[in-house]
């Protein structure tokens, strides 16, 4: 019993330490009666490890012009990140509604299409700015493990289109 | 004594911390745009802390070169330089009309009243068109040298600015500009 008892600790231990550390989780359900359901549950450690050991990605980023406004990108967010909180854009129309607004350090935009779609983002600005390439175009993979690892209990992304459902999560 | 005193003082200070922040948040310029368009049945309304409009025009500049620069010129075949030089003498003038074009359809007028420069266009009733510009506003965007335009001292005499700046009404949508402390339209 107490062999048992030794043999299982060290897994669930480790899955302790695992899960403590937090899991992305991304969940699509396909609609229909056929329709699959994945869930894929992504460690944030092994996430902030594996991006830790790719060196930095360059972007296809060929068009001078868009290099040209990251810059303005990188300012824009970290002024929203420092500014206060607020609605920032709201759109009614008679099918659609987008709003946007800022909350914490949380860029939440929501549309809704009627009869259609139902979108959910929250937008961690300090992830953005992670992930956002430098002025070469270059994705710093460290910089953005790191941000990675300040997620914890966010809904980062629901889509719901009709019966078809994609959610990614950090817990 | 010395150390009750910082213990006191410390406390002191991280009981006003958070108050202040309070504070600075609620008075945190910003700018307001609302669209609508009742026969579309649409409305847009964009909210933006003044900090995050001076950031994209603080990080911008060849794009502000492009903007308050070349389409000046190219426009109205009027330089920055002589604008500049035209506003110097009306400065001089006080409350006056500035500009009056009176059209058939169409009614035009510029003028300068107390601290603001106010311009009126009514096309016929289907469209009527409201901008008042602090002469600050104008004192500022014109500090620049030469043919650039002071974009960052504009959005400093903006951030005292509070009530409209433009309002443009039409037949079919309505269009409103304005400053205030609240983060959401009411």
């Amino acid at each position: 019993m107490t062999k048992l008892a030794a043999i299982l600790a060290v897994p669930i231990a480790l899955l302790a330490t695992v899960f403590s550390l937090g899991v992305m989780v991304v969940d699509v359900r396909e609609g229909g009666p056929d329709g699959h359901h994945f869930v894929v549950p992504v460690p944030l450690v092994v996430a902030q490890a594996a991006l830790a050991v790719v060196p930095a990605q360059r972007l296809p980023l060929d068009d001078h012009e868009a290099l040209e406004h990251l810059p303005l990108a990188r300012e824009v967010l970290r002024a929203l990140a420092e500014g206060p909180d607020g609605e920032l854009v709201r759109v009614e129309e008679r099918d659609e509604h987008v709003l946007v607004v800022k909350e914490g350090g949380m860029l939440r935009v929501r549309v809704h299409k009627r009869d259609k779609e139902d979108v959910s983002v929250n937008l961690p600005l300090h992830v953005a700015l992670s992930a956002l390439p430098d002025a070469q175009g270059r994705i710093s993979t460290l910089r953005l493990a790191s941000a990675l690892g300040g997620l914890r209990f966010t809904d980062l992304v629901d889509v719901r289109d009709g019966e078809e459902r994609v959610r990614v999560w950090v817990w | 004594m010395k150390k009750s005193v910082l213990l006191v003082g410390g406390l002191a200070a991280m009981a006003l911390l958070p108050a202040s922040a309070a504070v600075a948040q609620t008075s945190t310029p910003w700018l307001h745009v609302r669209i609508e368009e009742p026969k579309k049945e649409s409305r847009v309304r964009v909210n933006l802390p003044l900090s995050v409009v001076e950031a994209v025009l603080k990080a911008s500049p060849e794009i502000i070169e492009r903007h308050g620069k070349i389409h000046l010129g190219h426009d109205h075949g009027l330089k920055l330089a002589d604008i500049r030089k035209i506003w110097k003498e009306l400065s001089a003038t006080g409350d006056a009309d500035l500009v009056s074009v009176e059209e058939k359809d169409e009614h035009v007028k510029v003028a300068r009243k107390g601290d603001l420069v106010q311009v009126f266009v009514d096309k016929g009733g289907k469209e009527e068109v409201r901008v008042e510009v602090p002469v600050s506003l104008v004192d500022a965007l014109l500090s620049g040298e030469g043919e650039s335009a002071n974009i960052q001292a504009a959005v400093a005499e903006l951030q005292k600015r509070r009530g409209d700046i433009v309002s443009v009404r039409e037949e079919d949508s309505t269009v409103r500009v304005w400053i205030d402390d609240q983060n959401a339209q009411k």
